[in-house]
């Protein structure tokens, strides 16, 4: 009796747990919190990219190179998060995006895992105070991270 | 025995001086070859420097550009030095066989002498590649024979070669500009009828439908309101390292030709690309909003 009754139990948990596993193993990448409008998501995501690029080139600039990790580890976390705003085929008016995202999608990933690490490199070589180290890597950061991306799989920006 | 000393330190000395002539000769054509954006379009993707192969679609049909690497039988190591510069800036081949302007023969044309043969010795620098280019797919009947050459008679103005690449100020900044950078090429609006540039609204930009791969480029020209505002330090720090004003960064093919293949826009001189922002800072304003 106790015996079929934890069975009945073990049912929903099972299905959860299919479930689960079917979700973690089909499509590209979870998706992270978001508005549900994945290119806004994704762009908001960008702009706050952009900014934090913009701030560490004016803290190089100035000297304060110990203040650009915080800037760098943004970047390493939210970098993380791209794949997982580029669900197949999200295209549309707005967007940018060209389809060779997921035509090629292993190298879309791969760029955005070397912002990841780019991106860590640079907060380690700016904890430890290395300006040379910064120098370095400041020097290509824009082309090698957000470059390597646009290139291929953005549409050029036509404002300026 | 003191004369045949002399003679040979003298020997030794010029044999010295011919290979620090020929190292100069060969950094100077690398040089141009960055400034040119890498001769990219003769490099797929991840591919093989100058091995040709990438793919350029146009309303004329297909065409694949050519290894330019100094392999003898699919390059160009086989051709004289004459011949390749008379590709490069007059668009045929030793043959008589006509390049398609997608080759921008018509700015390259503007390139000093010099610079030409010094980049002909880059080019014969780099590994040669066997690697044979694929035919070209025409589906206009008679465009080769008819309608190509009436339109190049009609429409395709050449920029003038000077007697010497200028070396500094504006003028450097133009040679740059109109000749080895190409810049006109995808930034001077084209008609939509006929593809032919505008130079009246030089680097005034396209629109998608008659940009560079069916993409927009932008207004160059110092218009306030749909040109760049940037000021001359933006302008050589976005060529130097692609990066933006507002904390974007290149991509597309403005990316490619600033990071460039065995060199690009990237690796040219802070003084050069002061000269290219002074010179964009001086020409025309011209209103076009590109979308």
């Amino acid at each position: 009796m106790t015996r079929r009754t934890t069975g009945r139990r073990s049912i929903p948990v099972l299905v959860l747990i299919a479930a689960t596993m079917s979700a973690c193993t089909t499509g590209s990448a979870p998706r992270m919190v978001g508005t549900g409008d994945v290119v806004y998501d994704r762009q908001r995501l960008m702009k706050i990219q952009a900014a934090q690029w913009n701030e560490m080139q004016a803290k190089f600039k100035s000297g304060d190179i110990k203040g650009i990790a915080a800037n760098a580890e943004v970047e390493a976390v939210t970098s993380m998060q791209i794949p997982s705003l580029f669900p197949e085929g999200s295209l549309g008016p707005q967007s940018k995006a060209k389809p060779e995202i997921w035509e090629r999608w292993g190298e879309f990933e791969a760029t955005a895992k070397n912002m990841t690490i780019w991106s860590e490199r640079l907060r380690d070589a700016s904890k430890a105070n290395d300006e040379k180290a910064v120098a370095d890597i400041m020097k290509d950061y824009g082309r090698v991270t957000c470059g390597s991306c646009h290139t291929p799989f953005r549409q050029p920006q036509t404002q300026r | 025995m003191t004369t045949v000393l002399l003679a040979i330190l003298l020997l030794l000395g010029s044999a010295t001086g011919a290979r620090a002539t020929e190292q100069d000769q060969l950094a100077r054509g690398k040089y141009i070859f960055g400034a040119t954006g890498g001769c990219g379009c003769h490099t797929e993707p991840k591919g093989v420097v100058n091995a040709g192969g990438r793919k350029y679609d146009g309303p004329f049909g297909t065409v694949y550009s050519s290894n330019i690497t100094p392999d003898a039988k699919t390059g160009i190591g086989s051709w004289t030095d004459e011949q390749i510069i008379t590709a490069i800036r007059l668009g045929r081949r030793p043959n008589g066989e006509r390049i398609l302007p997608v080759h921008p023969f018509t700015s390259f044309n503007g390139m000093a002498e010099d610079d030409l043969t010094a980049l002909v010795k880059f080019l014969r620098s780099v590994p040669p590649v066997n690697k044979p280019t694929p035919p070209k797919k025409i589906t206009i009947p008679m465009f080769e024979s008819v309608f190509l050459p009436a339109w190049l008679i009609t429409f395709a103005s050449k920029e003038t070669p000077p007697p010497a690449a200028p070396v500094s100020g504006v003028a450097r900044g133009e040679y740059l500009v109109r000749a080895v950078g190409h810049c006109g090429e995808c930034h001077t609006p084209r008609s939509a009828m006929t593809m032919a540039v505008d130079n009246s609204r030089f680097l005034a930009g396209n629109a998608k439908k008659t940009g560079p791969e069916g993409q927009a480029t932008p207004n160059l020209t110092p218009d306030k309101g749909t040109g760049l505002d940037w000021n001359e330090e933006q302008i050589v720090t976005y060529l130097q390292t692609g990066n933006r004003p507002d904390g974007d960064v290149a991509g597309g093919l403005m990316g490619e030709v600033i990071q460039g293949t065995a060199a690009g826009y990237k690796d040219m001189t802070k003084a050069d690309l002061q000269a290219i922002a002074r010179f964009l800072k001086s020409i025309p304003a011209v209103k076009n909003k590109i979308e």
